[in-house]
């Protein structure tokens, strides 16, 4: 068991881009973890999503070594994704900490999330050490950036440090700094084990892996653990911690970081946050675990072979164990069959979740266009949330219509404030307050539904402000609305996959912009396809696909047999990835078209 | 005739093949909208060809004097090179192949190319059955399609060809950009006029590849609107059999006795012989097509290497599927006994709700023994048979 006044947890945490994970490989490299040979940019983002996307998804667990002044040390990093939908990744990862690298672009200056990162670690006590990065850079802003951090912030820079991840400069001072400012854990080796669950994850050979930073007591191998909010128990098989590579060792103590394999099969017995004690000396108090995190956006995923759906819901499963952050129920579309309706914390992880599904599980998916969750007080009294529009009940028993509102917080160049309050009052926003942070940058609080911003409000922003400007945001409760739902009809028939709800207001231009989009997706078929939006009965925008007048092989001789019969195939194996409803297929995109179509041009 | 053939043929696989297609790679020029295997203005490789197409015959150890019912010469132009390597290739052919006076022997040709001493040629070595390339009537269509000749050389051709051979077809292209409703009914007419036995309507099509492709790609020429091109399809399957000839095929019409045999072949999904460049043959139950490429196809066989690029064979299922997508091509139709006895399957088992739903729709006629494409089933023929493959 490794000394524990020795040991250092930390989290790496910053604004997306801001070079978390290129500084973790300076981290990794310097003190050995990995060799020159084995280094690669951004090593630690290993999921195909995370390098062709070029960001962190997954918060990454990794023990090092390092020696100072003769003393051996073990420092404990987490390096964490950026982007606002992965902040659950953040806090999860804080509460197996006990401080934190705040990391600040020295010329982008503290961003949205920058704030939002470094509150949510104020508010777990950690020990915060400021960390201007990139000043490789030609052109910095070094003291105006200090002055943000100190203001915006609220943190005293005086121990600020200047490092380049990416041209390894100043790295020493960073081990230095660890090692010094971050308190060693705390936690009585003697005491009851208590470890935390922070994360998890399948894998194909040893079944469920489980990540856990030890609090008290110890745990070894053969030992036998209790998991307290599952209410299970099970010996340990094998434990280890992530150098980076998952390496086995005999114990793990107070204050350490590392995996538990206990041979669980049943994927839905693990639950981050959840607390592992030993079975016989069972702690009386479970440590406090994760808020359950507040889903923001809902879609169905529905396999387009309906004979896929009981190895979706395996594939959902496991993949809910390696991000505790999504949440699926099983749903069923008239149009789609089976399937499962799912929130996500935003568009960027659902995106994330739906490609990954695809490439790691290989399920061909129709995925509906994605919605936020309504609030619905009946006539008789009861209230309704209801995430999927399908569910929406008759105009007639809805006594009010709520919508989640969100607190939303932009930083962006002073001059752009005009253009953003312009957009916020297009999108029924409701302005706070105006804060200048330094001479060109103001930040900008709005109240705005959260529907007219989660999907395509960072695109716009990122448009007005020509990139500098940033968002954060969350929700404060719900609010009534003039809200409707839109009813698609395809050929004279409801297609339920396609309702969506909206601003009555809007309802018009939205329902022509979702035909048009939708007469562009579906092809032509040999007759004609009206397609309709509604609002209960009434039809307020139509378009029509004409039906094919002529298709037809002119020529058909020797040569032309195989030739055009494996043409013909291959379009009618593209028709399969298509869902018959009546006599119109109907093409996976379109059912994301409902999407664009919300957006505004 | 044949079909009796294919019915015998699939139960008694071991016969060979009583239909042979020979190609024959050069042209003059390369047609704009022509994606065919083809060189040209490489006249000076046809020495090669012929010893090459030698070497592929000898290879493909026919059993020698195979009596064939069908031979076919198509191209490129049969007729383009010189009348000396012409009889090389016809002397070729008759040393390996058994033609006799009842075996349908047809010629594509260019109106241009026969001059007297062709016609002599191909009378001497027993054609009987002349496909002339003429696309239309309209002096602007031959422009755009870049054909070298014009609607007087069709007739004088005509004129010199009808006392030699009563088979002669017609070739006539619909669908040509800017060409209107009364410019291709003109077509018609005075393809009518001249009496040929057979005519041939096609929709021009853009590939992949062509200059009109790219022509198109860049906006210099566009595609008939659908709705004409449909018109025009429509007015070929009306002025054609009020003129006395009768479609028997989605692209083709001929006088009573007059369809073409070898084509049918293909139709009734029967076994063929070919050889050539970028050639298709069906034996013992594979497709296979040789190299495109003129010169792949020369180097190939030079090396005593395979000239076939693609193969496949379809199992019993898939080659069932394959006949409905063939034999729908043409008017008369798929016979219900016919289909199981080449095919083993019942047609309703293999694809019954297909089948009613495309009746349901009106593009398919089900006289009970018959399945065959309405009127309407014929514009988008190839929307129907998908649905059966
Ligand atoms: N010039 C310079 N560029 C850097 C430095 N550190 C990172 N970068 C670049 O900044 C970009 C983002 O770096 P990452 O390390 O992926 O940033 P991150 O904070 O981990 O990003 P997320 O995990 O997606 O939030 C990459 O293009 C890096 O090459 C630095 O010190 N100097
Ligand atoms: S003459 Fe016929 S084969 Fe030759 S290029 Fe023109 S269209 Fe093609
Ligand atoms: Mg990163």
């Amino acid at each position: 068991m490794f000394d524990q006044r020795f040991i250092r947890n930390f989290s790496i945490i910053a604004h997306i881009d801001h070079g978390k994970s290129t500084l973790a490989d300076q981290l990794l490299l310097k003190s050995g973890a990995i060799t020159q040979r084995e280094f690669r940019e951004q090593i630690l983002d290993d999921l195909k999503v995370e390098r062709e996307r070029g960001i962190t998804v997954k918060a990454r667990a990794v023990a090092i070594n390092y020696t100072l002044d003769g003393q051996k040390y073990e420092l404990n990093l987490i390096d964490t994704p950026g982007h606002v939908d992965f902040h659950y990744e953040v806090s999860r990862s804080l509460a197996a900490c006990e401080g934190a690298l705040l990391l600040v672009d020295a010329f982008q200056g503290v961003q949205a999330q920058t704030v939002a990162n470094a509150y949510a670690a104020i508010e777990s006590n950690l020990e915060i050490i400021p960390v201007l990065n990139k000043i490789d850079l030609p052109v910095t802003r070094v003291d105006e950036v200090l002055d943000e951090i100190e203001s915006v912030v609220g943190l005293d820079t005086e121990g600020c440090l200047r490092v380049s991840g990416k041209a390894g400069i100043g790295i020493e001072s960073v081990f230095k700094a660890i090692i010094d400012r971050i308190p060693a854990p705390k936690g009585s080796p003697t005491d009851p084990l208590r470890a935390l669950v922070f994360d998890s994850k399948y894998d194909h050979y040893r079944g469920v892996v489980t990540y856990v930073r030890i609090k008290e007591g110890s745990i070894c191998k053969g030992q036998k653990v209790y998991f307290m909010k599952a209410g299970t128990s099970h010996e340990v098989l094998e434990l280890g911690q992530f150098r980076p590579d998952m390496v086995a060792c005999e114990e793990l103590g107070p204050g350490q970081v590392g995996y538990i394999v206990t041979g669980i099969k049943v994927l839905g017995n693990v639950h981050v946050g959840d607390t592992v004690t030993d079975f016989h000396n069972r702690t009386p108090t479970p440590l406090p675990g994760y808020e359950i995190p507040q889903q923001m956006v809902f879609c169905g995923m529905y396999p387009i072979d309906a004979t896929d759906f009981e190895r979706l819901r395996e594939e959902l499963q496991k993949m809910s164990l390696n991000d505790a952050s999504f949440s699926f129920a099983p749903d069923t579309s008239e149009a789609l069959g089976f399937g499962f309706r799912c929130g996500f914390l935003g568009m960027l992880h659902m995106e994330i979740i739906q490609q990954r599904l695809e490439e790691e599980a290989n399920v061909d998916l129709i995925q509906t266009a994605p919605n936020v969750t309504y609030q619905l007080k009946l006539r008789n009294g009861e209230t309704q949330f209801v995430d999927n529009p399908q569910q929406v009940p008759e105009g007639g028993n809805i006594e009010e219509f709520g919508e989640p509102i969100a607190k939303v917080v932009f930083i962006l160049p002073s001059d752009r404030i005009g253009p953003i309050m312009q957009l916020c009052a297009d999108r029924r926003g409701v302005y706070k307050t105006t804060e200048f942070l330094g001479p060109k940058r103001a930040q900008v609080i709005y109240e705005l539904p959260l529907a007219e911003i989660v999907f395509d409000m960072y695109d716009k922003l990122k448009s007005i402000t020509a990139g500098y400007g940033t968002m954060n945001y969350e929700v404060i409760g719900y609010r009534p609305a003039d809200l409707v739902k839109m009813d698609i009809l395809v050929k004279g028939e409801k297609v339920d996959a396609l309702a969506c709800i909206v601003h009555r207001a809007q309802a018009e231009r939205r329902g022509r912009a979702l035909c048009k989009k939708l007469k562009e997706e579906i092809s032509r078929h040999q007759f004609e396809i009206p397609i309709q939006a509604a609002l209960s009965a009434r039809i307020i925008a139509r378009e029509t696909i004409s039906a094919v007048r002529k298709d037809v092989t002119a020529k058909c001789y020797g040569g032309d047999i195989s030739r055009k019969r494996k043409l013909l195939e291959k379009q009618k194996e593209g028709k399969k990835r298509m869902k018959q409803f009546g006599q119109v297929e109907i093409p996976q995109k379109a059912f994301l078209s409902v999407l664009d179509a919300n957006k505004d041009d | 005739m044949t079909s009796r053939a294919s019915e015998i043929g699939l139960s008694n696989e071991a016969r060979p093949p009583a239909a042979a297609y020979f190609h024959v790679p050069f042209c003059a020029h390369r047609c704009g909208y022509c994606d065919f295997t083809l060189i040209a203005g490489r006249d000076d490789l046809v020495g090669d060809y012929l010893r090459s197409l030698d070497l592929e015959i000898q290879r493909s150890r026919i059993p020698l004097g195979t009596p064939l019912a069908t031979l076919f010469f198509g191209g490129g132009t049969p007729t383009h090179p010189e009348p000396a390597e012409m009889r090389r290739l016809f002397e070729m052919t008759r040393r390996y192949f058994h033609v006799s006076a009842t075996t349908e022997f047809s010629v594509e040709a260019n109106p241009l190319d026969l001059t007297d001493e062709k016609i002599d040629l191909l009378t001497e070595m027993g054609v009987n059955r002349i496909s002339l390339g003429v696309q239309s009537f309209s002096q602007q269509a031959l422009k755009l399609l870049e054909r070298d000749h014009c609607a007087h050389d069709v007739r004088d051709v005509m004129a010199r060809l009808k006392s030699r051979f009563e088979n002669v077809s017609l070739d006539l292209i619909f669908g040509v950009p800017n060409q209107t409703l009364p410019d291709w009914k003109e077509t018609l007419e005075r393809a009518i006029e001249l009496g040929p036995s057979h005519i041939s309507t096609y929709g021009l099509t853009f590939e992949k590849g062509t200059a009109f492709w790219t022509r198109r790609e860049r906006g210099d020429i566009s595609a008939v609107d659908e709705e004409l091109e449909r018109e025009q399809y429509a007015l070929a399957m009306e002025q054609l059999p009020a003129a006395g000839y009768e479609q028997y095929e989605i692209s083709n019409f001929a006088k009573p006795g007059f369809e073409c045999r070898h084509n049918n072949v293909y139709w009734n999904g029967d076994e063929y012989w070919a050889f050539g460049p970028g050639a298709a043959r069906y034996m013992n139950g594979r497709r296979e097509t040789n190299i495109r490429s003129v010169l792949g196809w020369l180097a190939r066989l030079e090396r005593n290497e395979s000239p076939v690029a693609d193969s496949e064979e379809l199992d019993r299922e898939h080659r069932a599927r394959e006949l409905i997508y063939l034999g729908l091509r043409r008017i008369r139709g798929i016979s219900r006994a016919s289909f199981y006895e080449q095919t083993g399957f019942e047609l309703d088992e293999l694809c019954g709700p297909s089948l009613r739903e495309q009746v349901q729709l009106g593009l398919l006629d089900d006289d009970g023994s018959y399945v065959r494409l309405t009127l309407e089933g014929r514009f988008v023929a190839d929307r129907v048979v998908m649905e059966f493959l």
